[in-house]
């Protein structure tokens, strides 16, 4: 790569740290993992970057850091076969919460985040690239790899979650 | 339109996704029902509550650091991968070296660090040029069946050149007290091993990234085999390789499942 190159990777791509790592934090929910996976991100953001054509250079990092992060949870469910993320059963109440964290929620001050943190991977993203990162549904819908509509729906049925959850906490402490 | 179609549409209204005609419906709707009225005010509830609750994390000092260390790193190996001339001559001068070196270490070291010196001297040694393929395709179907007989399994070999990574050929190699199979793919001027046999016939530890002698080495254990993978190719072109590899092997494990996403090579 000349160095002109780099200086030009380093200027666009590195301010972005601080959103890419927020992403691979929440969606992996550690942040020993986080750092791993964002340094990996920013790899292949080098070794991509010929393939950048200017524009949004946060959204561009965002789809790396994203697929890198699917990707680390596919190798890490290879083994126990993890169920696919399926839209309709994963819409369902609060079926696949963690058990810890639907008793948890009604007591927590916390219990928005924690319910974010038990939404299914595809719904977490959603809320994530939407609510702290501000992204237009038709950038997530490029980020995600995913039609707009299907962003709206996820969005929908992940911020109906969520509501249950900050629903329970303010009858917790009425 | 009935309330639960404007309900439907809340998230699209807060988040000024909808139409401008949308919008203008929606917010004289809101005037005039209080149902919903009342789920777009716990909408709005939400929304504050996310901003409380649900932070931005600021990257560590370290991770920072460690980012822009490895950028350099990477792009300074594209900028030497221009002499490869130098790398030829390192790599003739290595082999005295790790040939000996593995004689001396085969007796003192732990067997993993024996294991990884044998992958990396039976990489070498294919470099120079004696014995690099016994099978030499770019077919996978002409690779695989070569090993039948050879060896007491049948290697997975597969096509990677779509993604940059033309298969070469393969040669059987000879690794902890045991035949394998060694496949060759390549890389623009660069040649990479990669060394598999089944996890219940062989040893399977090692360490997952090392570099020795300019060579990098990646080690995983998929479900059926253990893979160790070398070359003096940059470590993010051979991780990507790696993650071709293990998203090939994991396609061919589960035929009729949706399109696998490959794993990421650990560190």
């Amino acid at each position: 790569m000349r160095p002109a190159e780099l200086a030009r990777f380093e200027a666009l791509v590195l301010p972005h740290l601080d959103a890419a790592y927020t992403l691979a934090r929440y969606l992996l929910r550690n942040e020993h993992d986080a750092q791993d996976v964002a340094q990996e991100a920013y790899l292949r953001a080098l070794k991509y970057f010929d393939g950048f054509r200017g524009g949004d250079a946060r959204a561009w990092l965002m789809a790396i850091v994203r697929n890198t992060c699917h990707t680390w949870y596919r190798h890490r469910s290879a083994d126990s076969r993890a169920v696919e993320f399926d839209e309709e059963l994963h819409s369902e109440a609060v079926g696949d919460e963690h058990p810890e964290a639907a008793l948890l929620r009604a007591a927590d001050r916390e219990a928005v985040r924690r319910a974010v943190d038990a939404l299914p991977l595809e719904f977490r993203e959603v809320i994530i690239l939407r609510e702290l990162q501000g992204f237009s549904y038709q950038e997530i819908a490029e980020i995600a790899a995913i039609p707009v509509g299907t962003v709206m729906s996820r969005l929908s049925r992940a911020r109906q979650r969520l509501e249950r959850a900050l629903g329970s906490a303010a009858q917790e402490q009425s | 339109m009935t309330c639960k179609d404007f309900e439907a549409q809340l998230g699209a209204y807060i988040d000024e996704e909808l139409p401008a005609e949308a919008a203008r419906d929606m917010a004289a709707h809101l005037g005039g029902c209080a149902a919903c009225a009342r789920a777009h005010e716990r909408q709005l509830a939400l929304r504050a509550a996310i901003q409380e609750q649900v932070p931005a994390f600021r990257a560590p000092d370290r991770l920072r650091a460690s980012i822009r260390h490895a950028i350099r790193a990477e792009a300074g190996f594209a900028v030497a991968r221009r002499l490869p001339q130098w790398r030829w001559l390192a790599a003739a001068a290595l082999l005295v070296g790790v040939v000996a070196g593995t004689w001396r270490l085969a007796t003192t070291r732990a067997t993993t660090e024996v294991l990884t010196e044998e992958v990396l001297a039976s990489h070498v040694r294919s470099l120079m040029g004696s014995h690099l393929m016994d099978v030499a395709s770019s077919d996978q179907h002409t690779v695989k069946p070569w090993f039948n007989g050879k060896l007491d399994y049948s290697p997975s070999v597969y096509d990677l050149a779509g993604q940059g990574y033309p298969l070469v050929g393969g040669r059987l190699d000879y690794v902890a007290n045991r035949a394998v199979a060694a496949l060759v793919y390549g890389r623009r001027q660069h040649v990479i091993s990669v060394f598999l046999w089944p996890t219940e016939r062989g040893p399977t530890g090692g360490p997952p990234a090392v570099t020795r002698q300019g060579y990098h080495m990646l080690h995983w254990t998929a479900p059926d085999y253990a893979y160790w993978v070398v070359s003096d190719l940059g470590t993010a072109d051979l991780r990507e390789f790696s993650l071709r590899l293990q998203e090939a092997d994991s396609a061919a494990r589960v035929p009729q499942g949706p399109a696998p996403v490959p794993a990421i090579p650990p560190r």
